[in-house]
């Protein structure tokens, strides 16, 4: 279970995140929604331990991260994999993308064993690499260049970049908000397929809909941390927060 | 007859000492002492560089503005103040370098460094924050981070070591001060570079000879950029 309590971070004096707290199993989806600039992406980094929160606590499965010595955060941000708004990806093929995660988690001797092998050209591609790429439907594009794939695809491959090394927890940032109807569609079946594998997905978006088709539980967030967390359901449905009330009627514009 | 100055230049190829070594030895220096200077360079930019991309530090403004002054230093006087640390008198007197490689290799290195880092820094800047936090959060290292971030960088990096690599090896004013355009008594070259060579040959009227030299230190250059060209295209790409 990753925990946050109590997560306050400031920019600069300027307050982006302010007292909030989460927890996230593995296989749920949780949807965090709220305008845009309220600090979903900072909350996100928080997520994935690579940013170290002014105040608040960061807990990864009962470790405490933020007190851990170098080595043990780094096997813990090891179970953590992410997907950035913009694909991201690097400049290799579609394989050398989807293995990254796979290869840095390996040791500098097979390392330069494989950058060697790689070389005289008799590298196989691992088979985690191929079942992520089939997850999003891109098994066929292992050759390509990266930089060669439409920006749906790119999508859909940094999403398999995360997924191969099997992490225990799942964070996209706004993942389908430059995407068309079906590069989103195959997106979320993604997310489920990663649910159950019994990852936890933590998505940040500002669809609310995208929120509601995929979310078990959905934070709100308004501003000064959440107004309110809970089921998909009561969230939209019947929501206790007067401004979550006024946010998903849309009566409260950002 | 137009095609005169052509013969003239095929007579004067043909009539270089080649088979006494001379030509062979100068390219040999040339090579030698710029190849040696621009790995240690590209060795101390690179990692130099990354430090500077990656990190701020108080001062960080001034760092720079040094390194694009270095850019335009002049050779000679950088050829002066190596002469001078390796002189007798100098810090580095004891190591007895006066007119050797070595000393070339020193002064090139200080020529060749300032552009090295200074377009890696620029090529390492360019690349995407995002491409960084992406091999963070998947698992790197820093070591992982920084390899992510100069194979995104580098035709940049490549651009920065023949950008060294000319500097050096078609600089004429420090090499002829430290090195002194010596041959030995049987006209092999010691400290004697391609360039060192047509200045000489030129000011002593044979202009055939200065031309040849000039068209072998253009096809150097050319041929060494076009294998880290191809390397740059190819091999890191895998």
């Amino acid at each position: 279970m990753i925990r946050l309590s109590n997560v306050s971070h400031a920019y600069d004096g300027e307050p982006v995140v302010d007292d909030a707290s989460l927890s996230v199993e593995p296989g749920e989806v949780v949807a965090i929604i709220g305008p845009s600039g309220v600090g979903k992406t900072t909350l996100l980094r928080v997520l994935s331990l690579s940013l170290e929160p002014d105040a608040g606590t960061v807990e990864l499965d009962g470790d405490s991260v933020w007190d851990a010595d170098e080595d043990r955060r780094l096997a813990l941000r090891r179970r953590v994999g992410m997907v950035f708004q913009d694909a991201s990806l690097f400049d290799a093929t579609v394989a050398r993308n989807v293995e990254y995660g796979l290869r840095v988690r390996r040791g500098w001797n097979d390392r330069i064993r494989d950058g060697l092998r790689s070389v005289l050209g008799s590298n196989g591609t691992p088979r985690a690499v191929e079942e992520a790429l089939d997850v999003v439907g891109l098994s066929d594009t292992l050759d390509q260049e990266a930089d060669s794939l439409s920006g749906g695809e790119a999508q859909r491959v940094s999403f398999a970049r995360a997924l191969a090394y099997e992490p225990r927890f799942l964070l996209l940032d706004e993942p389908t908000s430059d995407l068309d109807p079906r590069n989103t569609g195959l997106i979320e079946d993604a997310i489920r397929e990663a649910r159950d594998r019994d990852i936890g997905v933590v998505v940040a978006t500002h669809d609310m809909h995208q929120a509601e088709r995929i979310a078990d539980r959905v934070g709100v967030l308004l501003g000064d941390g959440f107004t309110e967390i809970g089921p998909t359901e009561t969230i939209f449905e019947d929501p206790s927060d007067e401004r979550t009330r006024k946010f998903i009627s849309g009566e409260l514009v950002y | 007859m137009p095609l005169e100055p052509v013969v003239g230049l095929l007579q004067g190829f043909l009539d270089l000492p080649f088979r006494d070594g001379y030509v062979p030895s100068v390219v040999y220096v040339s090579l030698y002492v710029s190849v040696i200077a621009v790995a240690l360079s590209t060795l101390f930019s690179i990692p130099a560089a990354l430090a500077m991309g990656f990190t701020d530090f108080p001062g960080k403004q001034f760092v720079k503005s040094v390194i694009n002054t270095g850019m335009g230093f002049p050779s000679v006087v950088v050829g002066l103040l190596v002469l001078f640390a390796v002189s007798n008198r100098g810090p580095l007197g004891a190591l007895d370098l006066v007119f050797t490689k070595e000393a070339m290799i020193m002064s090139q290195f200080v020529l060749a460094t300032p552009p090295i880092t200074a377009i890696s820094l620029a090529a390492i800047t360019g690349v995407s924050d995002n491409v960084r936090d992406a091999a963070r959060v998947l698992g790197g290292t820093r070591l992982d981070t920084a390899l992510v971030v100069i194979k995104e960088a580098r035709y940049g990096i490549a651009t920065a070591v023949l950008a060294g690599f000319g500097r050096a090896i078609s600089e004429v004013g420090s090499v002829l001060i430290v090195g002194g355009n010596i041959t030995g008594a049987d006209g092999v070259s010691k400290t004697r570079t391609l360039t060192t060579a047509i200045q000489l040959e030129a000011r002593q009227g044979r202009y055939e000879t200065a031309m040849v030299l000039g068209a072998v230190l253009v096809a150097v250059v050319l041929t060494v950029n076009a294998i880290v060209v191809r390397l740059g295209d190819t091999g890191v790409n895998r």
